[in-house]
């Protein structure tokens, strides 16, 4: 599988309640699951008038699959190429 | 794979014309901003969408927009706005915005930036979606848009609401059709080239159905299937049981499977990937559909009976979990799915959603569906739904319909003993019973609502009946019976002085005042309509122009006839007040016909006619449609004058008798016959002509019943023009024909004289209209008394036609009248210039003028100022 990040547009983003989050996450995790091949939803974080989501699956189409199901905006759609972070720093 | 579209790798054939077309209007959006609208029409399959498809792939930059009609039971109404997926109109319709208000919010939206509008499948369109595109159409010039409709043209019968469109594609500047032709033998060969199968054997099976052709041509081993369903069906040979419910269940869901809905119904990824190989789905913004419609009635006939009632269950159950809801959608799954509770609550639901945005076609269709499986209701919850109905079903002109569902509200306001509602449902009837020219059933029941309302001590509910009493006396010009009810009136708002009440009694005793000759009423009849205004009571202020439109046509004061109509025509089609607008037209397909604007009135009257005019609007109209072919010559349709008498009788109203009559000596003295029913109208005259502002209507059937040799009652009060021609003034009376601007009047005035020279003046006079059938009547009898010189009939070429200009001409030729140029004229009418010159060259010639400046000067003379 691979990791993917996903930038979702909506307006008010940042004013989502918990509970509205939580019914969000409820119809993601039901898409998810109704999509019948391999894909974990990570996280996401909501920053401004965006949602910043990542996910592990098998291909691009899953991912918009996933989106489809859940009613959700996928605007842009990139493939992880590396992750690094203060535990991966090397050299002198 | 899932997400393209149905075109994507079908080629064009055949349609080099079509596209060249389309791509030089799209280049001409993309240059000028110079807008311009198609119809693409054609069968099923016939690649209207292919077409489309293609125009929008090479649109040079512009915008698309694309929507499409739902094909459901009854559509959403405004659905195809609200997919267009512009952020502005998501939720029209959905809010309490007048129709009128939407059309100027989609037409802001569309018009922002140079863009292709798309709007399929227009023969299910929802009727505010037809209020919108035409407002559109009328304007298409001048937006950087380029306009595209489909539509199938077997399925739009007479009185589908798409009609009235497709008329303004035929009639408007900048709108053509384009119908789209089955292949030729030819284009089959290219398809099936390299298949093996012998393409004469095709084209006969398929007709040339580009669809169908397709279909076989990707199957050529198997057996050549009969039918386009049997094509379709050999695509599914590999499918599995399981994997061909999910087919089914797409089928049912004919606007679309919603994606949100597919994880509750349990339709995984590899299932939609394994039927993405039959090439049947397709995948639009949020959902799955068939790549073509026939394609979904085929796999929907493979639904056995009652197997289709499980499936809109089950679709049903997933859609009520999504917001948000699209009553319209849910209805047509519980009806389908046989659920009378959910099928009754979510139609009441579609039914203010469609009132909201001005449909009332597909309100009344989902009352019907409410009422139909309402199980366990109150007598008086059904009594209001029917009522309701009835309302839509009246706005829609179904008259009788409407009638009929008010009727049956009587028994259950007596189960559950509502006077006050009983009474209120005769009143109504009354209303819609006089609509449909029934006057005598109109009577009976305000009587009957009167009497119950006295009885039952509901004191408004008596004053708004003895109200609708008054008018219909003062319609019959009834003074005393008018004056009677409007006492009783002003009785019951001393005690309650409802506004709305009061206004309606001040109205038809202003009106009444105007009719008998006190002219001051007129300036009150516009302070009552400002106060209605002001109030909000649309109906009301729109029936005061109606009123007023009418008595000036009637005595004759025919340019303020004309300012009323310009204000209060358009009033009643923003506030969609379809009784005033049939009268209000009616009215004004008259004052064409008497100010010689013949065309223009023949335009009027075929709308009041053609488009479902309530009856009440008729009158006129069918006399004009006699009359102008009459006085041009021309045959005359048998019935219009037969439709005018019978209606005539129903009414039983002095000035619509009176006309019906003038119109019948008319034609009486044009075939030089005896006309039976004209034998009392000589005795009729001063009985008749003695009601309030009925001078004019005698005055106008003396004239005639003279012109047949009969002798008349001089103690007949008729007015000014007609008396000073019976007193035999003619240059006198010609003169005021002419300075009010009737010029077949002034003609005939002349003719009236004993002398030669004014006899021929008039002749003359005659033919320069185009009256050119009653000046050859006038030709035959000056030869027959022996004139030597009669002045010749105008050879056809020579005739310039003042009568011959359209409504959208006279729009064009009132503006030239008060100096517009080409290009404010242009603005006005949302038009390009281009267009407006051309109206200019034509108006020029038809009024046989050299310039412009002749028409500035000769304004009034031609009836344009």
């Amino acid at each position: 599988m691979t990791r993917f990040v996903i930038e979702r547009e909506i307006p008010g983003a940042k004013d989502l309640t918990q509970d509205q989050l939580a019914e969000i996450a409820q119809t993601s995790n039901d898409a998810a699951a109704s999509l019948g091949v391999p894909y974990t939803w990570v996280t996401s974080y909501v920053a401004g008038d965006k949602i910043y989501c990542v996910h592990d699956a098998e291909d691009t189409e899953t991912i918009l699959e996933h989106a489809r199901r859940g009613g959700f905006p996928a605007n842009k759609v990139t493939a992880v190429a590396n992750e690094f972070g203060p535990h991966t720093a090397g050299g002198s | 794979m899932i997400g393209q579209s149905y075109a994507d790798g079908v080629q064009l054939l055949e349609r080099e014309r079509e596209l060249e077309l389309l791509r030089a209007a799209v280049r001409r959006v993309a240059d000028g901003g110079q807008g311009a609208g198609f119809a693409l029409t054609g069968d099923s399959g016939a690649g209207k969408s292919a077409l489309v498809d293609s125009v929008c792939d090479a649109a040079d930059g512009l915008r698309v927009l694309r929507g499409h009609c739902d094909p459901l039971h009854t559509p959403r109404p405004l659905g195809p706005f609200r997919d267009l997926g512009v952020p502005e109109l998501d939720s029209i319709g959905q809010k309490d915005v007048l129709l009128s208000e939407v059309c100027e919010q989609v037409y802001a939206a569309v018009r922002a930036e140079p863009t292709v509008l798309v709007v399929e499948d227009l023969h299910w369109v929802d009727a505010a979606s037809v209020d919108v595109l035409r407002f559109l159409a009328r304007r298409v010039e001048s937006m950087p848009v380029l306009l595209l409709m489909t539509y199938r043209d077997v399925e739009i019968a007479p009185r589908h609401p798409a009609r009235s469109l497709l008329g303004d594609v035929a009639a408007l500047d900048g709108l053509a059709s384009l119908p789209l032709r089955p292949l030729s033998l030819d284009g089959v060969t290219s398809v099936v080239g390299g298949t093996g199968l012998d393409p004469e054997r095709v084209l006969s099976v398929t007709g040339g159905n580009p669809f169908f052709v397709t279909e076989v041509a990707k199957e050529p081993d198997l057996p050549m299937p009969s039918s386009v369903r049997d094509a379709v069906l050999a695509r599914t040979a590999h499918v599995t049981p399981a994997d061909f419910e999910v087919l089914q269940l797409v089928a049912v869901a004919p606007d679309r499977l919603d994606d949100r809905v597919l994880p509750k119904l349990g339709v995984d990824l590899p299932t939609l990937r394994r039927l993405d190989e039959t090439s049947l789905l397709g995948r639009t913004a949020n959902g799955i559909v068939f790549r073509h419609e026939l394609a979904r009635q085929a796999i929907e006939s493979t639904i056995p009976p009652g197997g289709g009632i499980r499936l809109h269950a089950r679709v049903l159950d997933a859609l009520e979990q999504v917001e948000p809801r699209e009553p319209a959608v849910l209805t047509h799954h519980a009806v389908a799915a046989r659920d009378a509770t959910r099928a009754a609550a979510y139609a009441r639901e579609a039914a203010a959603d469609a009132i909201r945005a001005g449909a009332h076609g597909e309100a009344a269709a989902f009352f019907e569906i409410a009422l139909e499986h309402l199980d366990s209701a109150t007598a008086k919850e059904r009594a209001e739904l029917l009522l309701a109905l009835s309302f839509q079903q009246y706005m829609t002109s179904r008259l009788r319909e409407a009638i009929d569902n008010v009727r049956a509200t009587f028994p259950l306001w007596q189960m559950v003993g509502d006077e006050a509602g009983l009474a209120e449902a005769h009143a109504m009837v009354a209303v819609y019973e006089y609509y449909n020219a029934r006057r005598r059933q109109a009577e009976d029941h305000l009587d009957r609502a009167s009497a119950i309302a006295a009885a039952a001590g509901s004191r408004l509910t008596f004053g708004h009946a003895r109200a609708s009493r008054a008018y219909l006396a003062y319609m019959r010009s009834d003074a005393t019976l008018t004056l009677g009810c409007l006492d009783q009136v002003h009785d019951v708002t001393e005690q309650e002085p409802e506004q709305f009440l009061v206004l309606r009694g001040q109205v038809i005793d202003d009106a009444h005042a105007l009719a008998s000759g006190d002219d001051a009423a007129r300036g009150r009849l516009f302070d009552h309509m400002e106060v209605a205004r002001s109030h909000g009571y649309d109906e009301l202020a729109s029936t005061v122009f109606s009123n007023l439109a009418n008595l000036d046509v009637e005595h004759a004061r025919y340019r303020q006839a004309e300012r009323v109509l310009e204000e209060s025509l358009p009033f009643t089609v923003e506030r969609d007040i379809p009784i005033c607008r049939h009268w209000q037209t009616g009215v004004r397909s008259r004052l064409q016909f008497v100010k010689g604007h013949w065309n223009a009135a023949l335009e009027d009257a075929a709308t009041v006619l053609d488009a479902d005019g309530m009856p009440l609007a008729t009158l006129w109209p069918h006399l004009v449609s006699a009359l102008i072919p009459l006085r041009r010559g021309d045959e005359v349709p048998e019935s219009a004058v037969e439709d005018a008498w019978t209606l005539a009788e129903q009414l039983d109203e002095p000035l619509r008798r009176l006309a019906v009559l003038a119109a019948l000596a008319e034609l009486a003295w044009m075939a030089d016959r005896e006309e039976p029913r004209l034998a009392d109208a000589v005795a009729l005259v001063p009985v008749l002509g003695a009601a309030p502002g009925a001078g004019w209507a005698a005055g106008n059937l003396a004239v005639w019943l003279r012109r047949l040799g009969f002798e008349l009652d001089a103690s007949a009060h008729v007015a000014e023009p007609f008396q000073l021609l019976l007193d035999g003034r003619c240059a006198e009376a010609a003169s005021w024909w002419h300075l009010a601007g009737d010029p077949f009047a002034e003609a005939m005035a002349w003719t009236d004289s004993p002398l030669t020279e004014d006899r021929v003046r008039g002749v003359t006079l005659l033919d320069k209209l185009g009256a050119v059938g009653t000046a050859d009547r006038l030709r035959v009898v000056l030869r027959q008394e022996g004139l030597a010189t009669v002045p010749q009939r105008p050879r056809l070429s020579t005739r310039a036609n003042p009568g011959g200009l359209t409504n959208r001409q006279l729009d064009v030729a009132r503006l030239v009248a008060r100096g517009l140029s080409n290009n404010e004229i242009a603005g006005r009418l949302y038009i390009s210039p281009k267009t407006a010159d051309h109206h200019v060259s034509a108006i020029l010639a038809k009024l046989g003028l050299p310039n412009r400046r002749a028409v500035v000067v000769q304004a009034s003379d031609l009836g344009l100022d």
